[in-house]
């Protein structure tokens, strides 16, 4: 049955739609759970917060174990969801400007327009930064063009590469899920309160 | 006392949230697996296969080539020799063994034309159009009888004899005419300048659009 635009279930000029109301609500729900302050995010990374590590873990395993419930009653199509793919050099230097960026700034690129709609003076900071960021790698892009092409690996997922069972990754990142939620508030007793 | 209890419950929420967490992604490994149906269901098949309206009849398909309905593509099942051999005009030949290929699926899974499947008999166009039905492509047709049956009925249509009714003959001066559209010439029409008459047909060129088919994209 599903996913229901590519199977026609819903036609493809609601996706727009769609989209904009699902981004409402996802803006709506990380403002009013505290994620426009980058204090709260860059807690992740000083020990004393852990509410996002928490919330995204929760949501991906929530949705993936979710996910394949529906594939396996019949529901949903697991191989017609889209897989992102892997630019492998220009994933692993993206991600690591993106994490210098998000312990420096205390903003993911989401969060961040989450913080400049409530009117918080870093959050435009930052945003002006995404912005010249923008510019200078479209200035460059001649440059940038081997890394941001190079060693395309296709549409792939840990399954296609080392040929693991789906259902054992999903209970192994439940338990991983679990462990660090418990090693995390461990870690958030030993360390300091600070109250921002 | 009600109170109390469900404090005590609820001191626990945490670990009680986790062990679902980790109980329901145990589930999936070991819930039974089972090899997942692809296509149409199996009832749905059935009731297209048992459908009249499959089959499309040889004088059906010589009006359609003779008043130039725009509206279907032939497609020819058997190997390639056959169909350099003999086909019908503006044929595609795509062999049984190729049908599911990659190159061929613009031509069979659209809502443009419709799909008409010939063989020699209407035996492998009956399998082409049961591998094509499960996938769930629209509008396919098999050549009721195939090429034999448009042999023998459109191309070289048996005389009615003298008994037969006023229907009859008449189906057989169409069949006659419509053999002639094809080429076959009768002593009584026969005259000088029409010797020339067995030109080829000019191939026509079908263009089908790709259904409009877009994989879902995401990002963060």
């Amino acid at each position: 049955m599903g996913p229901l635009i590519p199977n026609g279930i819903i036609s493809m000029e609601w996706d727009s739609i769609i989209a904009i109301f699902i981004g409402i609500c996802f803006g709506f729900v990380l403002e009013s759970s505290g994620f426009s302050s980058s204090r709260k995010l860059a807690g992740v990374f000083y020990g004393y917060d852990f509410a996002v590590l928490k919330v995204f873990f929760t949501a991906a395993a929530v949705s993936v174990i979710g996910i394949y419930y529906m594939d396996y009653l019949g529901y949903l199509d697991v191989s017609q969801l889209y897989v992102h793919p892997t630019y492998l050099w220009g994933a692993i230097v993206g991600g690591i400007i993106m994490g210098v960026g998000f312990v420096a700034g205390g903003f993911c690129p989401g969060t961040s327009l989450c913080a400049v709609a409530i009117g918080k003076l870093d959050a435009w900071i930052y945003v002006l930064g995404i912005m010249v960021g923008v510019f200078i790698f479209s200035e460059l892009y001649s440059f940038f063009e081997p890394i941001y092409d190079g060693d395309f690996l296709g549409n792939i997922t840990l399954m296609d590469s080392f040929n693991w069972n789906p259902y054992w990754i999903i209970f192994g990142f439940s338990i991983i899920a679990v462990v660090a939620f418990a090693v995390s508030d461990m870690v958030r007793k030993r360390v300091k309160k600070i109250f921002y | 006392m009600v109170k109390k209890t469900v404090a005590k419950v609820l001191s626990f929420r945490y670990k009680i949230l986790a062990l679902i967490l980790v109980l329901l992604a145990g589930g999936l490994v070991v819930l039974p697996k089972y090899q997942k149906q692809k296509g149409i269901k199996s009832e749905q098949l059935l009731s297209n296969a048992i459908s009249p309206e499959r089959y499309i009849s040889t004088d059906q398909l010589a009006d359609k080539i003779i008043n130039q309905d725009p509206s279907f593509i032939l497609i020819d099942v058997r190997d390639e020799d056959s169909y350099n051999n003999y086909s019908l005009p503006n044929a595609l030949n795509i062999p049984l063994q190729n049908l599911l290929d990659q190159d061929f699926e613009g031509y069979l899974n659209q809502n443009q034309f419709d799909v008409i499947f010939y063989s020699n008999d209407n035996f492998y166009a009956d399998q082409a159009w049961v591998l094509c039905d499960r996938l769930g492509y629209k509008n396919l047709r098999v050549l009721n009888g195939g090429i034999n049956k448009w042999f023998t009925t459109i191309i070289n249509p048996t005389e009615p004899t003298e008994t037969m009714s006023t229907e009859e003959y008449k189906l057989y001066s169409t069949r006659k005419a419509a053999s002639m559209f094809f080429g076959v010439m009768y002593p009584d029409q026969m005259t000088a300048e029409d010797s020339n008459l067995n030109v080829p047909v000019p191939k026509k060129v079908i263009t089908v659009k790709k259904k409009k088919k877009r994989a879902a994209e995401g990002g963060c």
